[in-house]
């Protein structure tokens, strides 16, 4: 379908233009907003353009958050989500590499069961097995704590079920050439199949930093103790305000902020991604 | 360089037998290859060799030692695979150097090593490449490769030139031919084209169904099938089987050994004019003219029994199609089998 029409090529920029600045347009606002002084927002009139306050309320919600709500400073929250996020992420992807690996290459008893008992879980979400998995991390004196965040979402049957596919596209001779080269099940492990993973590693890891960067509801059962709030449950905390107004241009601010670390792991792991993909041929 | 032996070779996949017990001595240096059609059991029995598979039962014995609890790594083989096998990941050297590694191998030993691998393949200048950037002549050359730096006591060959087009495939098949002469490196080399088998062998293995139809050198083979499966399989146009009761109006019974019921004649047995030795006439007719180039395939129909056959015959015969002609075959090119045993009939 290359056609040279220039009605149509108006036609699908158009298309695409609008999509970009629908989805740009209340990124864009939040930004404005966290640029202007406190009333600005609220007083019927939402400004279009930057306001004077860009340094100030930035270094105001960085450093000392709004004691008001409740809530640390951002740089702690974000420490924590950063904390939360890359340990969930890099043990999801160890512990599905490894458990793909054991399906798909060593025969063991029970070894499709296994797999079906892992694939299963697929259909449990998080918030169906919250209660329990709150039982359980509250019993293990967890709450409040890194483990009691992370250790309870690492588990992934989508990153595992991932790996166990990528891996059966793997020729078996492969495996058979490095046996007769002398190489172990680790060593074949860490020479080929981990090299040949790298491009589904950076993948995941993408989608799994914003899964973890991303959870709301996990952090907000498990911790109480303000020093280990995440930032993406902080900023709910900090648009409630009991009997005043919400301070929108603080809050904005911390919205802009939560968004920037997921928006550079997909640009920095875009290149990496790509690069991997137009280098790799099986 | 070691000698191989198979002793009761077997292996069965659940009730399933895939190698119905192979006896096999390889002499040192030899180049032995395995040739049948798919699903003969030639692939399994080389993986067997390599450690690749399990044995059933039986036993393999590399250089006098019994390797069949041994880990392919410790057995002394390296192996050339079908589709190369190549460590996509890695450059040629990495893949070179890559077994030498792990048994570790002191560097300036490794070294010396690729680099005479380089050299003996012309590989030298796509060391720092990686195989995507390789055509498939030059895949199969580091696939060799990564064989000889291990410096093995046998090469294991499975169906190493499959994947190249046809002008390649002759032009590798004279390479390995020549390395390993030069190496004199024991070799098992599985193939199923049998013009393949028959250039590269010292002796040829032929397998139907999980059994040894025959051992022998290519022309011992050839000469003398030592069963109607080889007959039919050795040999391109395949030899034509006649049952004995078609040879009908030919006095040929009284030469032939008792129990023979079904001759053999090879298409370029077959003579238009009538040889001044002892022979058999046949009358057909003519179906199809194939030119070759250098000779032609005449196809024709036996009109005592309405069996298609074969004849190879020199140059372009000026032979109408849909015409009847006589053809002749001297008596001593006759292979005598019996349809019973399946086997020759004139064997001592």
């Amino acid at each position: 379908m290359v056609e040279n029409r220039p009605f149509l090529t108006f036609l699908t920029h158009l298309v695409l233009i609008a999509g970009v600045v629908i989805v740009v347009f209340p990124v864009y606002l939040a930004f404005i907003a966290s640029t202007h002084g406190p009333g600005q927002f609220v007083s019927g009139l939402v400004p279009l353009l930057p306001g004077p306050h860009l340094v100030e309320n930035y270094s105001t919600i960085w450093n000392e958050g709004l004691s008001s709500s409740g809530a640390p400073p951002i740089w702690v929250m974000m420490m924590n989500s950063l904390l939360m996020a890359v340990a969930i992420a890099v043990g999801k992807i160890a512990i599905s590499l490894l458990s793909a690996y054991a399906i798909v290459y060593f025969k063991f008893p029970f070894r499709l069961l296994a797999f079906w008992i892992i694939f299963i879980t697929l259909m449990l979400p998080v918030e169906v097995r919250i209660i329990p998995t709150f039982a359980v991390v509250a019993n293990l004196g967890m709450l409040n704590s890194y483990q009691g965040l992370i250790l309870p979402l690492i588990a992934s049957a989508t990153a595992t079920f991932l790996f166990r596919q990528f891996f059966l596209t793997i020729p078996d001779e492969l495996m058979e050439a490095a046996r007769v080269d002398g190489a172990g099940p680790m060593k074949f492990f860490r020479d080929i199949l981990l090299p040949l993973s790298r491009t589904n590693i950076a993948a995941l890891f993408v989608i799994l930093f914003i899964f973890g960067w991303v959870q709301y509801m996990w952090p907000l059962l498990v911790t109480s103790d303000s020093r280990y709030y995440t930032i993406v449950m902080g900023i709910k905390r900090l648009a409630a305000s009991a009997d005043s107004e919400p301070l929108w241009h603080l809050v904005m601010a911390a919205v802009i902020l939560a968004m920037l670390p997921p928006v550079l792991v997909v640009i920095f792991m875009q290149r990496l991604f790509v690069k991997g993909l137009v280098e790799t041929e099986k | 360089m070691a000698t191989i032996s198979l002793i009761d070779l077997m292996k069965s996949y659940g009730d399933i037998p895939a190698v119905k017990g192979v006896n096999l001595d390889v002499a040192d240096g030899e180049l032995i290859v395995l040739v049948g059609p798919s699903g003969c059991g030639k692939s399994t029995l080389l993986r067997m060799v390599a450690g690749l598979e399990t044995v059933t039962s039986g036993s393999i014995e590399i250089g006098g030692r019994n390797v069949v609890k041994a880990e392919p790594a410790e057995r002394d083989i390296a192996m050339v695979f079908q589709n190369y096998a190549l460590y996509p990941h890695m450059t040629v050297r990495g893949n070179l150097e890559y077994g030498l590694k792990n048994r570790g191998t002191p560097r300036e030993e490794i070294n010396r090593r690729v680099r005479e691998a380089a050299d003996i393949l012309e590989i030298g200048a796509l060391l720092d490449r990686k195989p995507r950037q390789l055509s498939g002549g030059q895949r199969q050359r580091v696939a060799m490769g990564r064989a000889i730096v291990r410096e093995p006591a046998a090469f294991l060959f499975d169906e190493p030139l499959s994947n190249l087009d046809a002008k390649l495939r002759v032009q590798m098949r004279v390479e390995i031919r020549k390395l390993q002469r030069r190496l004199k490196t024991t070799s098992l080399y599985v193939t199923h084209d049998q013009l393949e088998a028959m250039t590269l062998a010292d002796r040829l293995v032929v397998m139907n169904s999980g059994l040894v139809e025959q051992i022998g050198t290519p022309t011992e083979v050839y000469d003398r099938p030592a069963t109607l499966f080889v007959a039919g399989f050795i040999g391109s146009p395949p030899m034509n089987l006649i049952p004995v009761s078609s040879l009908s109006g030919n006095e040929v019974s009284a030469g032939l050994p008792s129990g023979t019921d079904i001759v053999g004649i090879r298409p370029d047995a077959f003579v238009l004019e009538q040889p001044a030795e002892p022979s058999l006439a046949l009358e057909a007719s003519v179906e199809l003219l194939e030119p070759i180039g250098g000779e032609s395939h005449l196809h024709v129909r036996l009109n005592s029994s309405g069996q298609s056959i074969v004849l190879s015959v020199p140059g372009r015969p000026e032979i109408a199609e849909v015409s009847d002609i006589v053809v002749h075959a001297r008596l001593a090119d006759l292979h005598p089998f019996s349809a019973q045993t399946g086997r020759r009939a004139d064997n001592p």
